[in-house]
């Protein structure tokens, strides 16, 4: 059976947002400090304007781009015995967790989860890379489920 | 269960030597006391000196005893408690189960007094380091200690045995000899690099700096003594000076190497592997083989032409320093190296199936490198000694990455995955597939343009250096994912 039987889910749409604000909030300071620096320290060179312009427009580009492509490559899959986490396009990363090798699980809800009805699925593991898998973008309920049945699963196979 | 209540013994304490490294510790917590100190001292305000002084007395000297007096352990037959604070109170139970590793250690002046700190490695110990140890106690005491944990962790391990057997013959052993040879291989210019940085810091302060051009311009200048010198000299003048650089690495290595590996020895238990080395500190650490997740054979250019490499183990107990990796052999031939690996049950690797992996990798290493070249290559007509310098530097690191190109590879052995890297500092890894934590399967944008993608293996324990295949062809890489998974599926 290959890792790839089964087929991904998305998280849900609310996670937009979320990502949305993520976005805003690194954005936007970098698109401020670029414009004060243009302006104070810029203005008696020949690139004096073109910060002020180019760094919103592209943060602002950003904004509106990023969070529907990141929600678009974010999908899931949980297998009976293994936990497929895949993200990204630019750095896509596909990550498989095998259940048994689960340590522990986190279910955490940020103020901004929280304001848009979704939930982060954290699963540690022992491995020095990749000891933490997070899973943003569930809904409270499945992601609630999903800890339950890896729970479950980790009872099973205990030695 | 009250019959393990009752089998706790009495409880003991440290010796009060302890009180004195703990007094090292919070002299160096109080070097703000010390800056008022030397302040009020030059300023001869010799009352608030006084006050500081006594202040500090007061307060760090009257810690450590109290804190002391209140530490207490107490072993008992499946566990050992660990009674501490001052303020927080702590009770620690330290089950032997949990007990990955017994490090029994002695500095200078713990031996010259018969004393011996032993520490306890545990999975979930990471930040709290001082807890999980017990500073000075009897050399005696602290063997009883460790053979009891041993003994209990080898009963567990191996109930078929049960008792600790400990071969005469050792594993490994390392002779005088072979610890000169493996301080050759060290040869290191670290210390001029700590040189550079204190002249980075102190060399505005003294008003010279010797990595500066400026300094030498002045000392060679034609006319000046030591210029004349050189002039006249210059043969016998840079071959001194190369000649000083390979004293200092040659020193430097042997140095580094005699006061860690020596009286090296690795020895077989019931449990695993048991080394023993050390020069003025002395370190006796005992590695289960069951914790072994991975064995790192090290090499390099020079070293594998005379047959040399070095053996680490990557195991769930953490090394004295904090790295992850165990060094069970420091210098050693094949054979050697094989015979430890068999110690802990793992055959070495025989004439395994390697195969290369794609030419992205050095294809997206050189399209990564292309920003700088570019730079670099408009830099000629600006500063075109700063300009060459980067472009040779940047092909200096494409022709490395060729020849780490060619040997890179990576072979399914059974169940285990051998993955072979690095033309300079040359590894061979072996990583049991039991031992996977989680696999990625990643792919850079850079590595899209050329079809490759890399699979990165979480594995419990182990430095920085991770495990993983880099530049496999898509579709290939798909495939040894699911072969990596194939127990868990």
């Amino acid at each position: 059976m290959t890792v790839e039987a089964a087929p991904l889910h998305r998280v849900e749409p609310g996670y937009r947002h979320v990502v949305r604000i993520h976005t805003a909030l690194f954005w936007l300071p970098v698109a401020i400090a670029a414009v004060v620096a243009d302006q104070l320290l810029l203005w008696a060179t020949p690139f004096y304007g073109l910060a002020s312009i180019l760094v919103p427009l592209l943060a602002l580009a950003v904004i509106i781009l990023a969070p529907n492509r990141k929600y678009g490559r974010l999908g899931y899959a949980l297998q009976p015995t293994l936990l497929r986490v895949v993200r990204g396009w630019l750095f896509h990363t596909d990550t498989i967790v095998p259940l048994v090798r689960v340590q522990h699980i986190d279910v955490t809800r940020s103020p901004l989860d929280k304001a848009f009805g979704t939930a982060t699925l954290v699963v540690h593991t022992a491995g020095t890379h990749n000891s933490i898998v997070t899973l943003p973008g569930l809904s409270p309920d499945n992601a609630a489920a999903i800890r339950d049945e890896i729970r479950q699963q980790i009872r099973t196979d205990f030695e | 269960m009250n019959d393990e209540a009752v089998a706790l013994g009495p409880p003991e304490r440290l010796h009060p030597l302890s009180l004195l490294s703990s007094l090292g510790a919070s002299l160096r917590g109080m070097w703000g006391l010390f800056a008022a100190g030397g302040y009020f001292a030059v300023q001869g305000n010799w009352l608030l000196l006084t006050v500081t002084a006594a202040l500090f007395a007061i307060f760090s000297v009257g810690a450590a005893v109290l804190r002391w007096r209140r530490f207490a352990f107490r072993v008992g037959a499946r566990e050992i408690r660990v009674d501490s604070g001052l303020l927080s109170q702590t009770h620690r139970s330290i089950p032997f189960d949990r007990i990955q590793d017994v490090t029994v250690e002695q500095g200078p002046l713990a031996r010259a007094l018969g004393l011996a700190r032993v520490r306890f490695e545990t999975g979930g110990s990471a930040g709290t380091k001082e807890d999980g140890s017990l500073a000075a106690i009897p050399l005696q005491r602290a063997e009883e200690i460790r053979d009891l944990v041993r003994a209990s962790r080898g009963l567990a391990a191996a109930p078929a045995v049960g008792q600790i057997t400990e071969e005469e013959q050792p594993v490994f052993a390392m002779d005088l000899r072979r610890v000169l040879l493996a301080g050759v291989f060290n040869f290191s210019l670290a210390v001029l690099g700590g040189l550079v940085g204190l002249t980075q810091t102190f060399g505005d302060a003294l008003n010279f700096d010797p990595f500066r051009r400026r300094f030498w311009e002045g000392l060679f200048a034609p006319g000046t003594p030591l210029g004349d010198f050189f002039l006249a000299h210059q043969v016998a003048a840079i071959t001194a000076g190369a000649l000083t650089l390979i004293l200092i690495g040659l020193g430097t290595g042997l140095l580094r190497t005699v006061l860690r590996e020596h009286g090296f020895r690795l020895d077989r238990t019931a449990v695993g592997l048991r080394r023993r080395r050390g020069l003025l500190t002395l370190t006796d650490v005992v590695l289960p083989a069951r914790r072994t997740q991975a064995a790192i054979i090290a090499t390099g250019p020079v070293r594998e032409r005379f047959g040399w490499s070095t053996l680490k183990l990557q195991s769930l107990a953490k090394e004295e320093a904090g790295k992850g990796d165990h060094v069970v052999a420091p210098l050693a031939q094949e054979a050697e190296i094989a015979a430890v690996l068999g110690a802990i049950g793992w055959p070495a690797p025989r004439g395994p199936q390697w195969r290369r992996v794609s030419s992205a990798y050095v294809a997206a290493f050189a399209a990564a490198l292309a920003p700088f070249a570019l730079i670099a290559a408009a830099n000629l007509a600006f500063q075109p000694a700063v300009g060459t310098a980067g472009l040779a530097i940047l092909a200096i690191l494409l022709a490395v990455r060729v020849l780490a190109w060619r040997r890179y590879a990576f072979a399914l052995d059974g169940d285990r995955l051998l993955v072979r890297s690095g033309w300079w500092r040359r590894r061979l890894k072996i990583l049991p597939l039991r031992n996977i934590q989680s696999v990625d399967y990643q792919q850079m944008f850079l590595d899209r343009w050329f079809g490759a993608a890399n699979i990165l293996i979480g594995v419990a324990g182990g430095g920085m250096s991770g495990h993983g295949i880099k530049a496999l062809p898509a579709g290939t890489a798909r495939d040894i994912r699911d072969h990596l998974l194939s127990r868990f599926t």
